[in-house]
């Protein structure tokens, strides 16, 4: 009985849906069309997380030691910054990379070519660039070098310099992520009513229907049943709709931001890839719960007959 | 069969449709219930189908107590009478056939049974020929033959008529009153409501007259006297 019921649920809401092919198809494009704008959302967010993810990974310290101090007493600083939580990379260039790197930079300059080659040694110290895991880290990573045994190490570091970047970074970012958030919001909002109203918009052409249903002897689940299957339907097809033409839009958005973002790794395709199923699987998932809750409150209006 | 005791229904705010009526039908007859509008004629169908409920008074079909029947038994009820409206009632999006076969799908008839009780009912009413048209394509004598075959599905031993003829011309008015009248001799209760004199002359059979929601007459062989 109950699988009987069920199944003639499905076909009579595939017969629905057909038959009623344009209400159908407006029913969908509009939950397309709310759900487009969902993902649109979700490629700017991250958009502006790769852009300022770009800016932070440019950020870092770079330490000048003094150059008498010795290779081995480096190492030893090199070590104790690598052990640090916050320090997420420390590179190590010595004082001939430096002098060789200062050279190559001021080739074409003669006064200092010259300079060069009156001085008898290597003028300068070796380095240490410092990246931090995040920029919250930095303050802490300069706690550390401001320990008097590496204090009295280093010539000069310019983190200084950094920090108004990183200060202006993040408020940026946080400014950012807010403002997305409430748009996300509003965003959601709006999509969520759009089709809660579609969904009703449709029913309420079937209230004729409805009536004639509950006359001739139907439960009232019986009549239930087929809208919301019909609902479920609309919503999983703009979903499969969404993939099919989003996809394309990634893959241009991509080749169109990737000389924005170049020497860093942004992959707009691989991020949707990567998170397929919480992306699309969370919209399949809220979609089918809105179609039906929208269609239960639309059809009881009409079955008390 | 079917039995009205002291009904009374009142409309908001208050407006009486039926007062104090008392009406019993017996099994196979052929009941006319006729009266001006706003007299109670489909006050008196909506209360057996359970539309409505009465304010007052008790309300049996078959032995079944239906004054305060439940929500979820109505679709039983609607099961167990077949019902025939003025405007057709039939589902525009589907055929003759699904139509008819929807009053046995909601009950949950299985597939073969289906495939063999509809094109026997659609045989009656004389529709065999036109099971894959939709609605909109039949003539109005057509669609009621539609929503006839549609309320004998079930076999249902009362047939409630509300102005079954009202949209449709002589020649098709005709056709339906014989087609009732068969269903009659078959021996299913019919009581049809309407406020076509020829017909209700013509027929010769019990008349219960309604006016201003009062039962004005009630006569065995009756004829249309308003």
């Amino acid at each position: 009985m109950f699988i009987h019921a069920f199944t003639r649920g499905i076909i009579f809401g595939l017969q629905s849906f057909w038959r009623n092919i344009w209400l159908s198809v407006a029913t969908v494009f509009i939950v397309f069309l709310a759900l487009m704008s969902v993902n649109f959302l979700i490629m700017v967010n991250v958009i502006t997380d790769s852009a300022v993810g770009a800016v932070k990974d440019r950020i870092d310290v770079s330490v000048y030691f003094k150059p008498d101090v010795r290779e081995s007493k480096i190492a030893e600083v090199k070590t104790k910054l690598e052990g640090s939580p916050q320090v997420k990379q420390v590179i190590y260039k010595s004082s001939d990379d430096n002098l060789a790197n200062f050279t190559e930079r001021h080739k074409t300059d003669e006064k200092i070519q010259e300079t060069l080659k009156e001085l008898s040694g290597n003028p300068m110290g070796a380095t240490l660039v410092i990246k931090a895991k995040d920029l919250e880290d930095y303050p802490a990573i300069m706690g550390m070098l401001d320990d008097q045994s590496i204090a009295d190490l280093i010539e000069e570091r310019n983190f200084d310099n950094n920090q108004l970047v990183i200060d202006k970074i993040n408020s940026i970012a946080d400014s950012i992520k807010k403002i997305m958030l409430i748009i996300s919001a509003i965003f959601i909002l709006i999509a969520i009513l759009i089709v809660f109203n579609t969904v009703r918009v449709a029913i309420f052409t079937h209230q004729g229907e409805i009536a004639v249903m509950k006359l001739v002897g139907a439960g009232n689940w019986f009549i239930r049943f087929p809208f919301i299957f019909e609902a479920m339907l609309a919503g999983c097809l703009a979903v499969f709709a969404v993939i099919i033409f989003l996809y394309p839009f990634l893959s241009f958005a991509q080749g169109y931001l990737q000389s924005f973002f170049a020497g860093y790794d942004f992959n707009l395709v691989g991020y949707f890839n990567s998170n397929f199923i919480v992306i699309f699987g969370a919209q399949l998932l809220a979609i089918i719960i809105i179609n039906s809750v929208s269609a239960l409150v639309a059809i009881s209006k009409y079955l008390n007959v | 069969m079917i039995h009205l005791d002291n009904v009374t229904k009142i409309f908001p705010p208050d407006t009486p449709a039926l007062k104090d009526a008392t009406i019993h039908i017996e099994p196979g007859e052929f009941v006319s219930i006729v009266g001006q509008s706003g007299s109670g004629k489909t006050t008196v169908v909506r209360l057996l189908i359970a539309e409505i409920p009465p304010d007052n008074g008790k309300i049996s079909i078959g032995g079944w107590d239906i004054t305060k029947i439940k929500p979820h038994q109505v679709p039983m009820l609607r099961r167990q009478i077949g019902v025939v409206f003025q405007d057709f009632k039939l589902l525009p999006k589907k055929t003759v056939f699904e139509n008819v076969a929807f009053a046995l799908q909601v009950s949950g008839v299985p597939k073969g049974r289906i495939a063999q009780i509809v094109p026997q009912v659609l045989h009656i009413v004389d529709l065999t020929d036109k099971v894959d048209r939709y609605p909109q394509e039949l003539s109005g004598g057509e669609r009621q033959r539609v929503a006839i075959a549609r309320a004998l599905i079930h076999r249902p031993k009362v047939l409630l008529a509300d102005e079954p003829t009202g949209n449709l011309d002589a020649l098709n008015t005709k056709d339906i009153i014989e087609l009732l009248l068969k269903i009659n001799e078959f021996g299913t209760t019919v009581v049809m409501v309407t406020h076509n004199k020829d017909i209700v002359n013509a027929l010769k059979r019990r008349v219960i007259t309604l006016d201003r929601g009062l039962v004005a007459q009630d006569q065995k062989v009756g004829k249309y006297v308003i």
